[in-house]
């Protein structure tokens, strides 16, 4: 008989770190959130290796998980004692390596923070604790006739907080703006552990807009513990079109003629062919014509009387720009069905390659079918499959790049024709990043937007917030020259002997 | 005043062309009479690298109707610098709706070139002679932001140039941006005191199809303030001004959109509030008593919509003038102070900050003489952020060369 049978298998000892910095920083952090919100286990460590871009990882020291701003402000704190660096995290959906630890940080799990404090209707604002998952707004305030406008392709999964140091987007920004244009006021504890209020309820405050720069900050100028944020009504009527286009680059143009018109629909999203194709052989099966070069989804809103006119708007565009079918949701499932097409896409991608490397750039929007062309012949050359599923409206492309990162000959192809898609959105008048973030991904790419000066200015914001570069260091700037040049003090901040 | 021999030295080092003597020109009690007037980046960088150089400030001056609303200096050795001559709209593109346009160029020469390309600039600031760099530098609003949003939502890019004279920019002309940190929103309402905003890339709204604008003369006053807000809540009403003086009330209200929206708010608004058709002009009419050129003590207060009403009622008790943005949730009031007295001086901030405060925002003397502004902060700003403030003032601007000490918290 096996004594150990019908046991859970024993779960391995806490990691002993040979380094007294470390060891008194656990003790610590132990003191402030409990045993049981502090991980450190080799395979619990795991999970925190990276976020949704799994190509960048970095295995934290340890995780904490506060419950409170008060348990931030002691963890900020310890962390500084002990010289140790600590990066804040939400969900981890993120795909810029935003939250991912340089190697043995302290990663500030905010996730079990995850209230929604207040709604106020007739304010429009509620005031949320940054776990609160992006979704979970809309559902609480639905029923006084309000929403959350944000909406990224995981807000079912992804935090406020990460939505705010993202300066998150989605498809509806288009009309409604992105995160910061939707955050009214921030509590945010600084790198140093004081707690402070950025902004007000109303809106209005005095002094320099800080809630404006931390917000999409990836989390580098502190950590975020409240946020109030703006809602918005929910519109009396919507509709939905789907326009089936020959190619992709006749579907941008009329994208072009849409907005060139006069018209402000609440989104305007391009689905390419490869994608159809991905998502119609999938659970996400929206009904597409798998023969068509691509989908513009059409989402106009406002009062019921004034849609009417705009529909029959888009239809004359699309048709004047070669649409061979243009198709109007009938009813909210038909609505549901034409947006699974573009929010399944990249699950359905999952059956191209184990690997997908999803691309985040805006070009002027005159400019995204020639852009487009540029990309689709780039994949072509390096012999990639690369599909492409974006925000034509603001002009924000997603080129999608299925691989298997097994295979390096394949992994360098990626990697140097996503250098390549860059510099073409960049040669075009573009950025290299419309709602993802740089985080550790982009940082060596700044340099092809920015100058050193244009990089020095923001090293001044940063330096203002977090002079010892303590927080969520190795983002946004190129290489590490930020942090070991600009603040020598910050040297040992990146350099905790963890594993010694 | 600035001694002859640093006259000289800033004449040498930023060339004859750019600068000039004048009659002074007051600011606040200290007496301005040299004016640099840079025509362009590299001179622009060139005269705040000089200031630097021979030890003086300089406050950057647009359309001058914003010029006033800031703390004592803490320097009487002063200098304007004008951005009259950067002027211009360098790029306009009517496919994408975007337009760059330097600093000095006046809001009505931007409406004129991208109104014909269906396009219309959703600044709307009070003041002949506005500029967009002064617009920006000021966060400046009128009550048309109800519809076209914050300045600090319609900036995409900017070019600037610091204290030190670096020339550097931020943001790009695309509409979403997430690359690096949003500088636009920290330079936008600085007041021109972290850099000097040389350019900007702003997005556009369409032109709409149909503009009007209806008023209610003395409408009934029960739950006004609560129907103005219903008012300005209606979904093509983009403007909406509430005034109170002189024992009249009005509210201004313009529509903008598609004309059937247009058509069915105005017949709500008739029946509701009795806004009967007005002339074209009667928002900025409505929107005057708010400019703050008009002199005075003036307050704006910021109050959460459930407060509007209250906030309304308080200021109205004890002025004789309220404009108000329903909407948009600010409130000017002008209160009179007799020269010199103080105590009554204090009790009028101690006002403003209590209605401020119940009113769950905050307030900015727009308006004052200098002898009024003397020990406070005009912008309400208490010691809360200000060490934020002071860091970023120190990083951005250490030798305190723009407008040193008349920002939020003595900054």
């Amino acid at each position: 008989m096996n004594p150990g049978a019908g046991r859970p298998p024993a779960r391995p000892a806490p990691k002993k770190y040979n380094s007294p910095v470390m060891s008194t920083l656990i003790d610590a952090l132990v003191s402030v959130v409990g045993e049981q919100a502090c991980l450190r286990r080799p395979e619990e460590l795991l999970v925190y290796e990276c976020d949704g871009l799994t190509l960048h990882t970095g295995t934290p020291g340890v995780v904490v998980f506060p419950s409170c701003a008060d348990h931030v402000v002691a963890i900020v704190k310890a962390c500084r004692e002990h010289g140790a660096s600590f990066v804040p995290r939400g969900a981890g959906t993120g795909l810029s390596g935003g939250a991912v630890a340089n190697e043995g940080s302290v990663v500030i799990e905010c996730s079990r923070m995850n209230r929604i404090l207040h709604v106020s209707p007739e304010d429009r604002c509620a005031v949320v604790e940054p776990g609160v998952i992006n979704a979970d707004i809309s559902r609480a305030v639905v029923g006084h006739g309000l929403f959350y406008a944000p909406d990224p392709s995981s807000q079912f999964a992804c935090t406020i907080g990460g939505n705010i140091a993202e300066n998150a987007g989605g498809p509806h920004t288009l009309k409604y703006g992105t995160t910061t244009n939707h955050v009214l006021a921030l509590d945010l504890v600084l790198p140093d552990g004081e707690l402070v209020t950025l902004g007000s309820d109303t809106g209005w405050s005095a002094g320099y807009d800080l809630v404006g720069a931390v917000v999409g900050s990836e989390g580098t100028l502190g950590v975020v513990t409240k946020a109030s944020v703006r809602l918005e009504e929910i519109p009396e009527s919507v509709e939905t079109l789907l326009v089936i286009f020959p190619d992709v680059v006749t579907a941008c143009r009329t994208v072009g003629c849409i907005i060139g018109d006069g018209l402000v629909p609440a989104a305007l999203e391009i689905v390419d062919k490869r994608t159809i194709a991905a998502v119609e052989a999938s659970v996400y099966a929206a009904g597409l014509p798998t023969d068509a070069g691509a989908v513009l989804i059409v989402e106009l809103d406002g009062p019921r009387h004034s849609l009417p006119p705009q529909v029959e708007r888009v239809r004359e565009i699309a048709g004047a720009n070669g649409a061979t079918r243009v198709a109007v949701a009938r009813d909210d499932a038909e609505r549901q069905r034409f947006w699974r097409a573009r929010k399944g896409a990249f699950g359905a991608m999952g059956r191209l390659a184990p690997d997908l490397y999803v691309h985040d750039a805006v070009v002027p929007r005159s400019r995204l079918p020639e852009v487009l062309e540029k990309i689709c012949a780039i994949g072509d050359r390096y012999g990639l499959k690369l599909s492409n599923v974006f925000h034509a409206g603001d002009g924000n492309l997603h080129p999608n790049i299925s691989f298997d990162r097994r295979d390096s000959d394949e992994l360098a192809r990626v990697m140097a024709a996503g250098s390549e898609i860059l510099e073409t959105c960049v040669e075009a008048g573009g950025v290299i990043s419309g709602e993802h973030g740089i985080g550790s991904e982009k940082r060596d790419f700044m340099s092809l937007l920015f100058s050193e000066g244009d990089l020095d200015a923001m090293r001044r914001l940063r330096a203002s917030f977090d002079p010892d570069c303590v927080c969520n260091p190795g983002k946004i700037f190129p290489s590490t020259r930020f942090c070991v040049e600009a603040n020598p003090k910050a040297r040992g901040y990146d350099r905790v002997p963890l594993d010694a | 005043m600035i001694p002859a021999e640093l006259r000289s030295k800033l004449a040498a080092a930023v060339g004859v062309d750019a600068i000039s003597e004048h009659a002074p020109r007051r600011l606040d009690g200290v007496d301005i009479d040299v004016t640099l007037r840079p025509s362009d980046g590299e001179s622009l960088a060139r005269s705040l690298m000089s200031l630097g150089a021979v030890g003086l400030s300089a406050v950057v001056l647009g359309g001058g109707n914003r010029v006033g609303v800031g703390n004592l200096p803490d320097r009487e050795d002063l200098v304007w610098l004008s951005t009259e001559r950067l002027s211009g709209v360098s790029e306009f593109d009517p496919d994408d709706g975007v337009c760059q346009v330097h600093a000095g160029t006046t809001l009505a020469q931007v409406r004129e070139r991208v109104l014909p390309g269906g396009w219309e600039l959703p600044l709307d600031a009070s003041g002949a002679g506005a500029t967009v760099g002064g617009v920006l530098a000021a966060a400046a609003v009128g009550p048309r932001a109800l519809g076209f949003g914050r300045p600090r939502d319609l900036v995409l890019g900017l070019q600037v140039v610091l204290a030190s004279g670096e020339r550097t920019r931020c943001g790009g002309r695309v509409v979403k941006n997430v690359t690096g940190y949003d500088l636009n929103k920290l330079y936008t309402g600085s007041f021109g005191t972290l850099c000097v905003i040389e350019s900007a890339w702003l997005r556009l709204r369409p032109r709409p199809e149909e503009i009007r604008v209806v008023e209610a003369l003395d409408p009934e006053l029960p739950g006004l303030a609560e129907r103005c807000m219903a008012a300005a809540r209606r979904f093509s009403v983009r403007a909406a001004v509430l005034v109170a003086a002189s024992g009249a009330t009005r509210l201004v209200l313009e529509l903008a959109g598609d004309a059937a929206s247009v058509a069915r708010d105005a017949a709500w608004l008739e029946a509701q509030v009795g806004a009967r058709p007005a002339a074209p002009d009667a928002v900025e009419r409505a929107a005057a008593f708010a400019s703050p050129e008009t002199g005075g003590l003036r307050f704006r207060i910021d109050a959460l919509p459930t407060r509007f009403a209250d906030t309304w009622e308080a200021l109205c008790s004890s002025s004789d003038r309220v404009v108000a943005y329903p909407g948009l949730g600010l409130l000017y009031a002008e209160l009179s102070v007799e020269s010199g007295d103080e105590d009554e001086l204090h009790a009028v901030f101690q006002r403003a900050a209590r209605v401020a405060g119940r009113a769950g925002g905050g307030f900015l003397c727009e308006s004052a003489p200098a002898w009024a502004k003397r020990g406070r902060d005009v912008f309400g700003a208490g010691e809360a952020n200000r060490r934020l403030a002071r860091s970023l003032k120190q990083r951005f601007d250490p030798g305190g060369v723009l407008s040193p000490g008349r920002f939020a918290g003595c900054v």
